[in-house]
């Protein structure tokens, strides 16, 4: 507080804080105690659980990757340029993060289903119901994250480091593969980090697009779902745990990359 | 335009609602050309422009002899060098000089290096190299910025304000630095700064810009002591500015001050009518007492209402037909023996007289 003493203010918001954060770390820390251990151990070796954790890496891990693939160059574009109705199209590209997953997921499987489906299908390459759709559900909920964050990366460059290295005799693309990522390198890592973690944890749209099927779309946030509807409550706070250290190891990551996230 | 480093005809260039308007000049091979002028005129927008860091709207850039105006800035080869001597955060003093050779391939070529070593040794920054940005002093990078923008020899330098972010000591050892590698030779410089006292320093030739429009191009002295518009002369600092009456007398114009001296025969001309005229404070010249001056067209009795004793010289203001800034040396101002409500007797050459446009 500062100073000894405070003011009914100070002590307000102080005892909110306390109160916030009691909540927040009791409400998580009861997924520690509550499980049982020995059955979390053999969980381990269950071919279920290993499919969950290891397909939810690996698609989360796809999805992150052409999240940041597309995310950066279109952040960059529109921290760069002007263009009538810039506006609206940012503003189209932030809708996903308002949305509810569901809403993005019906969007989704109209998109890849009627719409696209008969040429996919034709192309053997079909998207709803399949690790396809699980990686394209994330993908279309994380990249507008991704545009946010990096796109406020960018506008925070000094754009006379840039024309500098123009007149140096660095071509628009030299510029910004070794000025601009250079300069905005811990930023964007902080970004692609959310953009993981918000990959690791979407359900809805990957329910309506890709569905929930055991052993070929079942995602960590779907085998919770899966078995706690069983009443397999064991696995399925087995999985929440995975998922809570998972997170807590994408936060730390985040204060570590992100500049002024480090805390106190 | 042959001989000429640059020519810039008539160039436009449009920024939001900002305007550079119909801007033309040359210049020489060896020129220092200062571009001096108020925050907000577009000095940095006329460089950037120049550097092929702006859309031209129209007008044209010639380069030695070659039309440049939609040529990017990386094909240009101009050294260039912000204020606060802008440096890349992430390299070393040596990879931030090498950082456009590197872009030209040219970071380990024999010639580049031995060129690094004797520019660095003679900015003073050998043993900077394996040093951070953020372990610099200002001038420091100014000097790395400078031997950055040098390094590959650019025909023609331009510099953004270089000078501005220093204390006055460092800004004294950049001018100097800025003064020794220019008369080297072969290379052209343009100037960006709002301070005419570093513009009349380091210029041979010297531009007025106000609103985006050149008010006033030639050489440094000649447009310090001529700069033939309102404006111009406000901004160089010009110590009496007076309104009055022009007047063509027997084919030879006259500029009346009204309730003060009357001026002339004199050289320049306005409309007849009302109008303003300069006349620099070192031009004036003083004597003790009343009607000792010779020439009664040009003199006029005043009575000493201040004295402010500056580093360089003495400033003596007199009251009567207007209030007058006189410049004097220190043994001048001694051998006057003045006080403040002295009598004294102004007088002036007319060729010093400098009538203004508005």
């Amino acid at each position: 507080m500062g100073r000894r003493g405070g003011t009914v203010f100070q002590w307000a918001i102080g005892l909110i804080f306390g109160f916030t954060a009691l909540a927040v770390v009791l409400i998580l820390s009861t997924l520690l105690f509550h499980p049982d251990w020995g059955r979390f151990v053999s969980l381990a070796r269950d071919p279920e659980f290993r499919f969950a954790v290891l397909f939810s890496l690996g698609t989360t891990a796809v999805a992150t990757a052409a999240a940041v693939l597309t995310g950066i160059p279109a952040a960059y574009f529109l921290a760069r340029f002007d263009f009538p109705g810039k506006v609206a199209v940012a503003s189209a590209l932030e809708l996903p993060i308002m949305l509810p997953p569901l809403v993005s997921g019906i969007a989704l499987l109209i998109f890849f289903g009627p719409v696209l489906g008969g040429v996919l299908a034709k192309a053997d390459w079909d998207i709803v119901f399949t690790y396809r759709g699980v990686i394209a559900a994330q993908w279309f909920v994380a990249v507008p994250f991704g545009i946010k964050v990096f796109r406020q990366a960018f506008e925070t460059v000094d754009l006379r480091l840039e024309n500098l290295a123009r007149t140096l005799g660095y071509t628009p693309a030299k510029v910004f593969f070794r000025v601009t990522l250079r300069l905005t390198r811990r930023s964007l890592l902080g970004g692609a980090t959310m953009v993981w973690a918000r990959t690791l944890g979407e359900f809805g749209a990957v329910a309506m697009l890709a569905g929930i099927t055991r052993m070929k779309t079942e995602t960590l946030p779907a085998a919770i779902f899966l078995n706690i509807s069983l009443g397999d409550v064991d696995f399925a706070i087995a999985a929440a745990v995975v998922m809570l250290l998972m997170a807590f190891a994408l936060l730390m990551m985040l204060k570590v990359f992100m500049p002024g996230e480090h805390g106190q | 335009m042959s001989g000429a480093l640059l020519a810039v005809n008539a160039l436009n260039v449009l920024v939001g609602t900002f305007r550079l308007h119909d801007v033309s000049f040359t210049m020489g091979g060896d020129e220092y050309l200062t571009v001096i002028g108020p925050t907000g005129c577009g000095k940095t927008l006329l460089l950037e422009s120049l550097a092929g860091l702006r859309r031209v709207a129209s007008g044209s850039v010639f380069f030695l002899g070659w039309e440049l105006t939609r040529t990017p800035p990386e094909k240009r080869r101009f050294g260039y060098s912000c204020q606060d001597g802008l440096l890349y955060p992430f390299a070393t003093v040596e990879e931030n000089i090498l950082f456009g050779a590197r872009a030209q391939g040219l970071e380990n070529d024999p010639a580049v290096r031995k060129r690094m070593g004797e520019l660095v040794e003679r900015m003073g920054i050998g043993g900077l190299l394996e040093r951070r940005p953020g372990f610099l002093s200002g001038g420091e990078k100014q000097r790395v910025s400078l031997a950055r923008a040098i390094l590959t020899a650019p025909k023609l330098l331009l510099l953004d304000e270089p000078l501005s972010a220093l204390d006055p000591c460092t800004r004294a050892e950049i001018r100097g630095l800025l003064r020794d590698l220019h008369s080297e030779g072969g290379m052209g410089v343009i100037h960006v700064t709002h301070d005419f006292s570093e513009a009349l320093e380091l210029g041979d030739s010297m531009a007025v810009m106000n609103a985006g429009r050149m008010e006033r191009t030639g050489p440094s002295m000649d447009v310090f002591l001529k700069p033939e518009t309102l404006f111009a002369a406000r901004f160089l600092g010009g110590e009496n500015i007076v309104k009055g009456m022009a007047r063509w007398l027997s084919g030879e114009m006259w500029f009346d001050v009204g309730g003060g001296p009357v001026l002339g025969p004199l050289s320049g001309s306005l409309p007849e009518g009302a109008g303003s005229a300069l006349i620099r404070a070192a031009h004036l010249r003083l004597s003790a007492g009343r009607g000792s001056a010779s020439c009664p067209p040009n003199s006029w009795e005043a009575v000493v209402s201040d004295i402010v004793i500056g580093s360089a010289r003495v400033d003596i203001y007199c009251q009567g037909g207007g209030r007058w800034q006189v410049g004097v040396s220190f043994s001048e101002w001694r051998s006057l023996g003045l006080s403040t409500g002295a009598p004294v007797t102004i007088s002036v050459f007319p060729e010093d007289v400098h009538l203004l446009r508005d």
